[in-house]
């Protein structure tokens, strides 16, 4: 089998705390993220999935356990100051806090920034930044000042700013849980359109369930340990395990289920409204010859 | 406090806003020293001339720059009358017990009003109406690169200036967000004496600072994950070249010094 | 127990400045006694702006707040009494803990209010059990607290100043589902033990449709719908066209009848939507 983008081994992470007892976030984790993937990484707060994302950017290093990236290990201590940039233009993260990582007063230059420490040659530069923008939808704003556009167009030149590096994995921190119904959505579209457009890796943590549904892959962890690996569908089968670990599963799934306990057949995915939407129509056209 | 706009930047088309910042610092010093070279009626008659022509080239409201001398013209007024009461001269215009006013107090105080009003409008023209605090702040990073040579960290100030012009709103939001929620349990910032009024701060301060802290370490972690390390082998995606435009009113500063400066020479009208 | 009214209310952001914004524009409204009401409106429509005239945090450019009948600012150098009455717990609240203690800082409200050490004492250890905090947290630091739990010390401040009116601005903002979900279960809980009046503003529709008696609908700085659960949600797409999300159950059933599948609507609960649909069956 090739080698995978990503592939975790027995990964534990303990924080450092004064007392000596605390106990490990991620324990003895084991994953793999093939090129191209869409995963959603699901679990309640605390659950070690924010951490995750840190380990694999280098932010943290792990206690115990092997991270590589396209066949690297990035576990090492001292790593060579190239090796390092090289990583992190590779995989790139988008966090939670739309305010705390932008880092220029004019949209554009923000959206620089990354190249610009990369040293990309100033013209080259204006062609991605202009490219980026428009692949996110704000190269109207191109001349804004980031601290009056909403959370939504904020989070969008952020996902900008690192897509501007070129990077082939970008890792979501939780990046639409401090928006509002219309930002979710236009971040939630400018993620999909990256994924499916331009193929790039997409590895995103949150823990609303509908968001989750999006993506080819749901990973599940809970307290530390991945307990759920597989399709939304799959994933969505197992609504007690969800519930345990403090998830719900999307509304419309849950009625197909209880459809289901209450003896009505309805065979099928009942990952979105549509499929849900067609299960119910198809069962009710069934009964009725 | 929503609309807050930092700076008296005013955005507008205008030769003075296309001009090169770097060239518009530089401009603003010689401005200064030449507002020092004027001696006599005629030169200040040209300094207040050159300074209503920065407002009509830099396109901007006579109002609003009139606005900005506001604040400063309890010192404007003072000085002025300094200046009358205490200048003594040849000819005496007006005694009355141990007031004594002379032409030459006049003048120096007329003059002295001229010099500083020219200043404000001046520096104000070539400098904050018509430039963005970030492309100031990259002119300056620019002109003082030369002192990189003798490890002056140059860049880092540079970065520290534009992420401290990026905050501000977001750090005045906070705290307007956190005096409210504050207000809401009963604090009582306007009343009460020096003291009582400072200690009705702390529960605004702390939680402002702690979440000043906060952004900071997402912020540094952010700029680590865009690849930021320090200035050495960074590009910019504005570089901006001098053109021969940028170079001319170099030249007509120069050309005003030295007019000034005839001006002395000659000693053309009433000369301190 | 008292009732706020508002009448021909207006407010301006950013007023006599280029900028101006009309927030408010001429609203009348009462909220209902003894109930929770839920105050939906998208981000920009006004309804954070509203909720701080309630307190007299912002005071109206245009029209009237009455508390009980008179105007909030008819003394205005009283308007720190109002703010006792009408309990305002603003958006991530958690930002304004401030003292060593969770315990100091759920008495700061009390405190302010002039109350005796053994009053403050009964409220903090009263308002820290209806916000789900337990009593060992009280002495430890706030910044020791995981995010949920400040999150509640902050509401508890709030609630220890025993507030007729008690208004939460997003009190689930960026929680997970079961923080969520037992944060929406403190404050139901809270309202039936003490009576009191609860406001809470929110644009999530699944929490609102769970949790409230009566819905308010703001767009545009105006009221575009009022009344109950059933009443708002069988102007479904009336809300989606102002960019509300309404609950995917109601969603469901919204596509079932555009495919001719007969279901009266305003379904906004995954156990009607059953009762319904298992209906067909039979």
């Amino acid at each position: 089998m090739a080698e995978p983008f990503i592939k975790i081994e027995n990964l534990s992470y303990t924080y450092e705390e004064e007392d000596a007892n605390a106990s490990p976030v991620l324990k003895e984790l084991s994953l793999r993220i093939e090129k191209g993937e869409f995963v959603a990484v699901l679990g309640h707060n605390g659950s070690g999935k924010s951490t995750l994302a840190k380990l694999i950017n280098m932010i943290l290093l792990p206690t115990s356990g092997k991270i590589f990236v396209k066949g690297k290990d990035i576990t090492i201590e001292n790593m060579r100051d190239e090796e390092l940039l090289e990583l992190r233009k590779t995989v790139g993260m988008v966090f939670q806090n739309p305010d705390n990582q932008l880092v220029a007063t004019v949209v554009e230059d923000d959206v620089a920034f990354g190249p610009e420490n990369l040293g990309v040659p100033s013209r080259k530069i204006r062609e991605r930044v202009d490219r980026v923008l428009r692949d996110v939808g704000m190269l109207e704003y191109a001349k804004h000042e980031p601290h009056r556009l909403s959370g939504g167009q904020k989070q969008r030149i952020a996902i900008a700013g690192v897509l501007a590096m070129l990077p082939e994995c970008i890792i979501f921190d939780e990046s639409t849980a401090m928006l509002d119904p219309l930002g979710r959505r236009d971040v939630m579209s400018a993620i999909e359109k990256l994924n499916r457009e331009q193929g790039i890796t997409v590895i995103m943590i949150t823990h609303y369930m509908e968001e989750a549904a999006v993506a080819d892959r749901i990973v599940v962890l809970d307290d530390g340990k991945m307990i759920l690996d597989g399709t939304p569908s799959f994933v969505f089968e197992h609504e007690d395990r969800l519930r345990e670990c403090g998830l719900a599963i999307p509304q419309g799934t849950e009625l197909i289920h209880k459809l289901r306990r209450a003896g009505i057949s309805l065979e099928g995915e009942c990952v979105t409204l549509e499929d849900c939407a067609d299960l119910i129509e198809r069962s009710l056209e069934n009964k009725g010859n | 406090m929503k609309g807050i706009s930092f700076g008296q930047y005013y955005p507008a088309r205008s030769p003075l806003h296309s001009l090169d910042p770097r060239v518009k610092i530089i401009l603003t010093l010689l401005y200064i020293v030449c507002s020092f070279l004027c001696k006599n009626v005629l030169s200040y008659a040209l300094l207040l001339l050159s300074a209503l022509l920065l407002v009509a080239l830099g396109r901007i409201p006579l109002r609003i720059v009139l606005r900005g001398l506001r604040g400063v013209l309890f010192v404007l007024a003072f000085t002025a009358l300094l200046n009358v009461f205490w200048t003594s001269g040849e000819v005496l215009l007006f005694e009355w017990k141990f007031i004594k006013i002379y032409l030459e107090g006049i003048y120096s105080a007329v003059f002295i009003m001229i010099r500083i009003a020219a200043l404000i409008i001046g520096t104000g023209m070539l400098m904050t109406y018509t430039t963005t605090p970030i492309a100031l702040t990259n002119a300056i990073e620019d002109l003082l690169s030369p002192l990189k040579k003798l490890h002056v960290p140059v860049h880092t100030f540079a970065m520290m200036m534009t992420i401290a012009l990026r905050f501000i709103p977001t750090l005045t939001e906070e705290t307007d967000r956190i005096m409210t929620a504050q207000k809401a349990r009963g604090a009582d910032f306007s009343s009460g004496g020096l003291i009582a009024r400072a200690k009705a701060l702390i529960p605004v301060l702390i939680p402002l600072f702690v979440s000043a802290f906060n952004r900071a370490g997402d912020l540094a972690t952010a700029m680590e994950c865009r690849c930021y390390h320090g200035g050495e082998g960074r590009t910019r995606m504005n570089v901006r070249h001098m053109r021969f435009v940028d170079v001319i009113p170099l030249f007509l500063i120069v050309a005003f010094g030295a007019a000034l400066i005839v001006f002395n020479i000659l000693a053309i009208g009433y000369t301190l | 127990m008292s009732e706020i009214t508002v009448e021909k209310l207006s407010y301006f952001h950013g007023k006599d400045t280029p900028y101006e914004i009309k927030a408010l524009d001429g609203i009348d409204l009462k909220i209902q006694k003894g109930m929770i009401t839920g105050l939906i409106g998208h981000t920009g429509s006004g309804k954070s702006t509203l909720v701080q005239m309630f307190n007299g945090i912002l005071r109206p450019h245009e029209g009237k707040v009455l508390l009980d009948g008179e105007d909030i600012w008819k003394r205005p150098k009283d308007i720190r009494k109002i703010r006792f009455r009408v309990g305002l717990v603003m958006q991530y609240p958690e930002y304004q803990l401030f003292e060593e203690t969770i315990y100091k800082d759920i008495a700061y409200g009390p405190k302010n209010m002039g109350l005796s050490e053994s009053e403050i004492d009964e409220r903090v250890r009263e308002a820290a059990e209806f916000a789900g905090l337990e009593p060992d947290l009280l002495e430890k630091s706030p910044f020791d607290l995981s995010g949920g739990q400040k999150r509640r010390a902050a509401i508890a401040g709030i609630i220890a100043m025993r507030p007729e009116l008690l208004i939460l601005d997003e009190p689930a903002a960026g929680l997970d589902p079961r923080g969520r979900d037992s944060i929406f279960q403190n404050i139901a809980e809270y309202q039936k033990k003490s009576g009191s009046t609860v406001l809470i503003v929110s644009h999530s529709m699944e929490d609102m449709a769970r949790y409230c008696e009566r819905l308010i609908v703001m767009s545009g700085g105006k009221i575009m719908l009022e009344g109950n659960c059933r009443e708002v949600f069988s102007h479904a797409d009336l809300l989606e066209s102002v960019g509300l999300d309404i609950p995917q159950i109601t969603k469901l059933t919204m596509m079932l009848r555009e495919r001719g599948i007969e279901l009266d609507s305003s379904v906004y609960t995954v156990e009607e939507a059953f009762e319904k649909i298992i209906k067909l069956y039979s």
